[in-house]
Parts: C-alpha cells; structure tokens; sequence
C-alpha cells in the first residue's frame, strides 16, 4: 500500500469564498457525499479543493483525465517485472484502498466507458472490483469522491452519462463577482489592485465573446498569468496579448477584435 | 530644316490634314527609329484601310505623339492593333475613341505595364462586350483615377461576368446607370472594405458593449468624394462599404472609431429626440452634445477609447468662425481635456458641459445644453449651412438615429435586400456557433414577408456565398446567392418498387450494417502500452531476460473499438441534363440518382450516422437552387422519400456557391468527421458566364475552404469523360468516375461504406 504522506497539503492554498461552497463541502465531506463541482475552465475549482483537502486534513489525489485514459489507467494494470508479473494499483484504487479524497478532473474528456468504473464507488456500496485481480476492494471509511465537470464543451458525445451525474452532489462555480476577482488576482499574481482591476474589465469584454467567435473568455487563471507578467515589468499591452490572447483563438479576426477591444480597457 | 519627307505623301495624299508645325513630325522621327518608323506608317496604313476616317487618323497621330513622348517607340506602336482589334468588334466610334482615350488615360497609368493591361482590358471589353466600349472609354480618365490599371481590368472583367450575356444588362453596368454597378465599382478598387475588417469589428463590439445590430455597408457613388457618414437607424447599422481618400493604414482604425462611437449610442442613447419645433442648428448642437455625451461615458467604462476618438479631433483655433468650424472646436473642447480655445462661446459649451458632469447619464442635457448653445449661436449671427453641413470628424454618426421623424428612414426599403442581409447576419451567427440556421428572416420581418408576394416558385433567400475569379485571382463577395425551394412531395409507389428491385443490393448492404454497427472490438497486441498483458509477448519478454537479453517492452494489448463519429450530407445534381436517357434504357439519369440515393439513406438511417440529403441546380448567381430533401435532424420515413421522389430536373450545375452552403450546413453538426458528398452528371456551368473553367475552379476553391473547416468533399460523377475537371474540382483522390449510371443504385451505397469504414 502506497503512503499517502505525500499527498497531504502542507500549506493553506489561496482561496476566496465566493458563496456557501465551503460549507456545503465540508457537509458533503462528513457525509461522504460524492461531489461534482461544474464551472468553466480556470475559475478555482481544482484549488478549491486543494484547500478543502488542507482544512480537513486529508491527502488528495488528483487525477487529469483524458480521451485516451482508460480503466485500468485508474483502477491499475499488471506490469512485468525481473520477478514476473505484479500488480500495481492505479490512483482511484490507492485512494480508494487509504482514504484519501480522489479527485477526477475534467471528467467529462474521458470515455463513457472508462467512467463507468467509478459507479459502484458512488453508491451505498463504496466498493471497487478489481476483476483482472479478482479481488473486491473495500472503500476506506475516509475515501472520498470529488469531480469536476466543464459544462460548456457540448456534445453528444462528450458528456457525461444521466446514470453517471445522479450520483453526485454538484457545486456551481463561476467566476467570481469584479471586486473579488480583482483581489483573487491582485493576490496572486503580487500586482497593485488597480492593475488587477483593469484585467478584471478586461475579462468582461472578453467573457463578453464566449459564444460569438470564442468558446470560452479569459479565465480568472489566465489573468492571474497575465499579471504575474506585468509583475516581472512587461508592459500591460503585452502581457494581455500573451496570456489573454494569443493562447485562446488563431483566428485573426477574433485576435484582432480582442486586441482592439483590450486597448480600449487601458 | 526639319526634314519632313517621310511625312509630305502623307499630307499630299491627304491621309491626314496638315498640322502645320512640324512638331509632331519631330516628335516621331527622334523617337521612332528608322525600322519603327517604317511600322508606324504601316499601321496608318492599315488603320486608314480599316475605314477609321480622317477624324480618326488625326486622333491617333496625336495620341502615338503621346505616347512616344511620354512613354517611349513601344507603346506608341502598342496602340494600332488595340484600335484594329476594337474597331473590328466595336466599330468605328469606339476605336476612334480609343485614340482620344489615350492622353487621359496616361496620367493614370504609370508605367509601361500598367499601359498594356489598359490596353488588354479594353481589348477583352470589346470582344466580350462591344456596346459598352464607347461609355467606358469615355470616362476613362474618372475610371482609371478611381481604379488604377488594376483595379480597371478587375471591374471591366467583374462586368462582363455580371452582364452574364445580356447586352443591355452589360451596358448599364458599364455606362453606371444600374445601381449594381456601384457594387462591382467598390470590390474592383481592392483596397481595404468594410467587408474585410467585418467580422472582427462585429466581435470587437461585443466584446465592448455586448451589442450585436444588424450593420450595413453602403456603396458610395463612384466620384463621389464627399465621405460618407455612418448612421444607425431603428435596429440597422449602416456603414460606408469603402473609405474614400483615407490612407489604407487608417482605414481600420476609422472603421473601429466609427463603431465604437456606434456602440457608445446604442448603450447610452436614450429614446429619440422629439424635433418640435428646432431649427437646423440646434439640431446639429444638440447631437453634437449628446455624441460628446455618449462618448464621455463610454470612456468611463472604457478608458481606451480616448486614444482611438481624440485623435481625429484637430480643429485649432486658427481654423475660420463659420459654423462648421465652431462646432469642430467646440467637438474638440468637450472630448480634449489639453485643448486650448478662447472662443467664448466654446468656453461656456465646454463649461456648461462638464458642469453637468454628474448628470450625464441623463440624455435630456444635451437638449438642455444644444439649445443653449444654439440661441447664442443665433444671437451671434453665425450662419449655419444645413445643406452642407457635415457632421464632423468623420468618425461620428449622422445622427439620424437620434431624432424622431415622421417618414420611415429610406434605407429600409427594399425588403429583399433587408431579407438578404439579416439572413447573411444569421449565417455570420452561424459560422461564430450558434447552431441555429434561420432559414428564413428575423423575427421582426417575419411578419413583413408573410404579407409581401414572394416569387412564383417561393424560393427563399439563405445566404449569400462568395465566389472565385480565377482570372482575378479574388474572391468575390457575396456574390452568388443560394435560394432553398421546398420540394413538391410525390406518390412514393414508383420508387419504392424501383427500390425492391436492387434486392441482392439492399440485403448485401443490410449485413455489411450490421457487421459495421455491431464494431466488433478490435485486439491490438504487442503494444508499448494498453490495458493488460499480452500474455505471449510477455513470456517471451521473461524469457529474454533469463536469457541476459533485452526484453522487448512491447507487452501489452488493447482492445479497440471502432466508434462511428461521421456526418454526411448527400449533394444531388438535378440539374437539366440530368433528364436525359441513360443509353441504352428507358430510365432517366435523374432516376437512378433517386434510386442510388433511396438505397443509400435507408443504408445511413440504418446505421445511424447523422446524414442529410438535398438537391441542387441553379438559374444564375442570384438563383443558386437547393432543394432539401432530408435535415439532419429529421428522420428518414416516408414524408422524406416522397421529397426525394418530387424531384424534378432543370436548369444548370453552379456547384462552387452549393458547395459552399453545404459547408455551413455541415459544418454545424459537431461529429469528428463531416463528409458532403456530391453526385453530379457533368461540369458545372451556368447561363451568366460563358467560362466554363471558371465554375470548376470556383468549385475548387470552394472545396479547399470546406476542407479548411475540416469538411471532406467526394465527388461522385456520372461523366464518363470527367476526369479532369473532377479531378481539378474535389482533388486527385477525392473522386470517382461511375460511368456506367445504371450500376449507380449498387455502387453508391457501397462506395460510402467503404469511404467511412
């Protein structure tokens, strides 16, 4: 069995409450409650949980998912070894075995079939069949299932599964309210509030576009980007181009209106 | 003594009356060498036994003089065989014209090059289209200004394409008594229009001021140089399509300015101004105040926005004290806070003005303050033009969208042109997400066009596409317009039989269905990595190492299966020679297209892959026909395959423009393959245009923009000897020839299945 020591949270994470989210984690915890946290890309989820986890003391394993992940890329696989074969646990079963809070991010990149894996996990049952090793793994009583969950990038193809989301809680996550992403930003990113303020206007306008040419506005992360820039002395102009921009569109109508839009913020 | 011996037969043999100075003589012989010389007498020759006249003779004497003075031996003798070649297909008056064209023309055309492409545009006009040599060459002089030799070939050739044969139509375009020929004006000048900054400035207002109006470009009348304005109105924006007399590394920024102002408008303006009883001036004050107003609060917001307005603002106090010069002073005192003016009528509008700085989200100052500011104005005796009275900087809108008149605003009159363009906005919409395609208009027209006559067939407007000119080597925009007609359902009974009887095709299809839906798992072993141990590669793998060798690290094995993500959108071709007998039979082509395609629907709707069926043949650029059969989102059943069977064959093959529409319907469906795939009879053509390889290019590039959006095209054609131009239009591997069109019902459905497998 794997120590978890190294997945404890030493150190408070930056975090600023925006609503009751706290609370209603903290509940869910004591009741095991499995949780979803949906919001768009780069709004604080991931470190909100990296916060709970600090507050209540827990280890946490995280684990990015993606379209090529499969089942046993989280419940584990056999490997070769000088001795034969052995079997090593995956992430979900090394948390599920030690009681740590596994939290699956983006979860809807993954395939409908490898997320099934997580079902009997969710119910009153908390096991995990390993049946490759034929052995049924019983939750530890401190496991603990935490996902997120992107709504914005529909399809029909990559959502998650009706059975899949009823077997969660779920917490709303947007960006935070002006005054408060400004001193999300201010304090991360080490910049005066008026500059933070001034990204802050500069997201609106670019949230402004999600859907008329942009999937998604710029996130509270990447102003936090943009202002670790202006922080090392890169003029304003240039560090919006490079975090606000640039990354999120090629298409040089958009970079252009974003551009413009951007010098009228300043 | 000038010598003037090769010239005195000449006059003698009155060839060409006496000039009496010998200066043209000199001309001639300095730069004329002995050899060109002789050429040039030839000429003469030729053009007098072409039957020019002596009026003609004259004009051409004068304009080699020019030319040879100005642009050396080669383009002077350049001219004869133009006025040769425009005078067989033109006439007499046209080529004399030609001659008289010429100096004017010089001080347009720069250089050597730009003279001959002069020369080989009018040249084109009058083989292609000889009525309308005369008018154009007439202005050639106010053409070439606008133009430039560029520009002027692009617009002669841009006309003769939107002549489209018709005399009558070409010489109205050519002579600008069409109102169209103001379009084609525009798009042949190639410097930046609002078309080109479009799409950008159309996000960057709403990512300012989450606004998103319907806007309009207006073409100006050619030689016009008066600038227009923008102008907002009701719901419509309407903007200048080009910019005259503004450098080109301005022009975005003008177009920005004048949107931003726009927005600025739209988010603080109030309800329109009631005119009552206010003269002209306190008309053109209280607007000015409220454009100042408008502005200052958007520049609350949206700091940035004084570097893009300020710098338009240059009025100085050492300008005049007209009217017109006081309130560009005044305009610059209320948006620039560095300005110095000691006029005191700018003084008190200034002070008036950010005195009432805390109510300026309240639009009844500007009233306030315009009238205020009008009654000293009167009382001053300034005079105030209204006629021309420009609204300045040219940035500012016209201000007809703040006052309440009357009269409905004359730009919304033509109701098709109003169907068009919001049906363009709804595809623009479109193409930036939304998945809705309106088929028809807005929902404020909606009940305009209930009322209005459509034509007789009831086609309706859904995009307009651009087009490619291969001999420009420019799109043109929108150009083609894509009308969708509902087509009549049919008896079904017919095709249903015509279906059963490709019985041994229908059962071989249903179990290659079912073998591909079923999408056995695929194992994949020997792999670096997978989900479990190959069992055999890792025995071996132990034993290598027992054995002191390297094992191989490929251990283990995965299992695959095969999802189905594809969307198809089948393109029919129906169009008249598609009526035509297979030889041979008694069936028309356009029957075993309706088998092939009923044999291959029943095959997509079996297996599930999201697919869509349309027709299409076209009647000229304005009447590019599409004829939906099936929507992706409906349901194969028998409401479909009565459409399929309605179908009835006719007019010509304009593939680049259906094509394009395709795109747009395709490229909504969010599957990770999108195929159009495209059964026609023959090379495109159309009546407007004689080219034929300018439709199988436009169709090439239309292709290429579908596969820019990740949108394969295949070809599918009937036409034994089409090789070349299919290859040309869908690519060298993106096409196959079915000639024998009778084995279409079999091939088509199996040749998808192996497309897609």
């Amino acid at each position: 069995m794997t120590n978890l020591d190294d997945y404890r949270i030493r150190e408070e994470p930056y975090y600023q409450p925006v609503g009751n989210e706290v609370v209603l984690f903290e509940a869910a915890y004591q009741a095991r409650m499995p949780m979803m946290l949906k919001g768009p890309t780069g709004c604080g989820k991931t470190r909100f949980v990296e916060f709970m986890a600090w507050r209540l003391q827990a280890p946490l394993v995280t684990v990015a998912c993606h379209e090529d992940m499969t089942a046993s890329d989280l419940v584990g696989r056999f490997l070769l070894d000088a001795n034969g074969t052995v079997w090593h646990d995956g992430p979900l079963t090394n948390a599920v075995r030690c009681g740590a809070i596994c939290y699956l991010d983006e979860i809807v990149e993954a395939r409908q079939d490898t997320t099934v894996v997580i079902h009997p996990l969710t119910d009153d049952r908390r096991i995990l069949p390993l049946e490759k090793k034929n052995e049924l793994v019983r939750a530890h009583p401190d496991f603990h299932l935490v996902i997120s969950y992107n709504p914005g990038y529909q399809s029909v193809l990559k959502d998650l599964k009706e059975s899949t989301k009823q077997r969660f809680g779920a917490i709303d996550f947007h960006y935070p309210a002006a005054n408060v992403e400004t001193e999300i930003v201010a304090h991360e990113a080490g910049i005066p509030t008026g500059v933070a303020r001034t990204l802050v206007e500069i997201a609106i306008r670019s949230r402004n576009l999600r859907g008329h040419g942009l999937d998604e506005g710029a996130s509270t992360r990447m102003l936090i980007h943009a202002g670790r820039l202006v922080a090392k002395d890169v003029p304003l102009g240039m560090a919006c181009d490079a975090a606000l921009v640039l990354p999120i569109t090629d298409d040089p109508d958009m970079r252009e209106a974003l551009k413009d839009a951007i010098a009228a913020c300043i | 003594m000038i010598d003037q011996t090769p010239f005195t037969d000449l006059v003698e043999s009155g060839l060409v009356g006496d000039p009496g100075n010998g200066s043209i003589w000199r001309v001639l012989r300095q730069v004329l060498s002995g050899h060109q010389l002789a050429d040039w007498r030839a000429d003469l020759a030729r053009l007098q036994a072409s039957g020019l006249g002596p009026a003609g003779l004259e004009a051409y004497i004068r304009a080699t003089v020019t030319l040879a003075e100005q642009r050396g031996p080669l383009a002077a003798l350049a001219l004869a065989p133009c006025i040769l070649d425009v005078g067989r297909h033109a006439g007499r008056a046209a080529a004399a014209a030609l001659s008289e064209a010429t100096a004017p023309a010089l001080r347009h055309l720069g250089n050597q090059r730009d003279f001959r492409d002069w020369l080989d545009a009018v040249a084109e006009l009058a083989a292609q289209g000889p009525e309308s040599v005369a008018p154009v060459l007439a202005r050639a002089d106010s053409l070439l200004a606008e133009l430039g030799a560029h520009g002027f070939r692009a617009w002669v050739l841009g006309g003769l394409r939107a002549g489209g044969g018709d005399p009558a139509r070409r010489l109205a375009l050519f002579n600008l008594s069409d109102p169209r020929a103001f379009d084609l004006f525009e798009q042949a000048i190639g410097d930046i229009g609002f078309i080109d900054v479009e799409r950008a400035l159309k996000a960057y207002l709403m990512a300012l001021f989450r606004q998103k109006p319907v806007i309009r470009a207006v073409a100006g009348t050619p030689g016009d140089t008066l600038q227009r304005r923008a102008g907002f109105a009701r719901q419509f924006v309407q903007v200048p399509a080009r910019m005259r007399g503004i450098a080109t590394s301005s022009i975005r920024k003008v177009y920005r300015a004048m949107l931003a102002h726009i927005g600025a408008h739209l988010v603080y303006s109030g309800p329109r101004f009631e005119i009552r009883r206010l003269k002209p001036m306190q008309v053109a004050l209280v607007s000015l105040i409220e454009d100042a107003r408008v502005e200052q609060l958007a520049m609350r917001e949206l700091p940035g926005l004084f570097r893009l307005w300020a710098p338009f603002h240059t009025a100085g106090t050492d300008g005049g004290v007209t009217a017109q010069d006081l309130f560009a002073r005044l305009s610059r005192a209320l948006i620039d806070p560095g300005y110095r003016d000691n006029d005191l009528w700018v003084t008190k509008g200034r002070q008036m003005f950010f005195a009432a700085r805390e109510a300026w989200t309240d639009p009844a100052i500007s009233r306030r303050i315009g009238n205020l500011l009008g009654n000293d104005l009167g009382q001053m005796r300034i005079q105030f033009n209204p006629r021309t009275y420009r609204v300045e900087p040219l940035y500012r809108d016209d201000n007809s969208g703040l006052w309440d008149t009357d009269d409905a605003p004359p730009q919304i009159s033509d109701e098709q042109d109003v169907i068009a363009e919001t049906v363009r906005i709804d595809r623009t919409q479109d193409i930036d997400g939304e998945h809705d395609l309106k088929s028809s208009t807005s929902d404020d027209d909606a009940g305009r066009l209930a009322a209005r006559d459509l034509r007789a067939d009831d086609g309706v407007p859904v995009g307009k596409y651009a087009e490619y000119d291969y001999l420009l080597g420019r799109e043109r925009p929108d150009w083609a317009t894509v009308l969708e007609y509902q087509p009549q359902p049919a008896d079904t009974t017919l095709l249903d039989r015509q279906v059963q009887g490709y019985g041994d095709v229908l059962n071989r299809l249903e179990s290659l269905v079912g073998a591909v839906r079923v999408s056995r798992p695929a194992r994949l072993r020997a792999r670096t990595e997978g989900d479990r141990l190959d069992l055999d590669a890792a025995i071996q793998a132990a034993i290598d190492r027992r054995a002191g060798l390297a094992p191989s690290p490929r251990i283990y094995e995965t299992t695959e299966r095969r999802n189905r993500d594809l969307s198809v959108l089948v393109l029919l071709d129906i169009s008249e020679s598609t009526r035509d007998f297979v030889k041979g039979s008694s069936t028309t082509i356009l029957t075993f297209e309706r088998i092939a395609t009923a044999l291959l629907s029943q095959a997509l709707s079996d297996l599930g892959d999201a697919f869509a069926v349309a027709a299409f043949c076209s009647n000229g650029r304005d009447d590019v026909r599409f004829h939906p059969v099936k929507n992706f989102n409906q349901p194969y059943d028998r409401d479909a395959r009565a459409r399929l069977a309605g179908l009835r064959g006719g007019f010509s093959t304009r593939i680049g423009g259906v094509l394009r529409h395709a795109g747009a319907l395709v490229g909504a469906q969010r599957t990770h393959r999108r195929l159009v795939l495209v059964v026609t009879d023959g090379e495109p053509s159309d009546i407007d245009v004689a080219d034929r390889r300018y439709f199988v290019e436009d169709a090439r590039k239309a292709v290429q923009s579908l596969a820019h959006n990740a949108i394969d095209v295949f070809g599918i054609g009937l036409d034994g000897v089409g090789t070349p131009y299919l290859g040309r239009m869908f690519g060298r591997r993106n096409f196959v020839v079915i000639d024998r069109i009778a084995r279409l019902p079999d091939k088509l459905p199996l040749l998808y299945m192996r497309l897609t497998s």
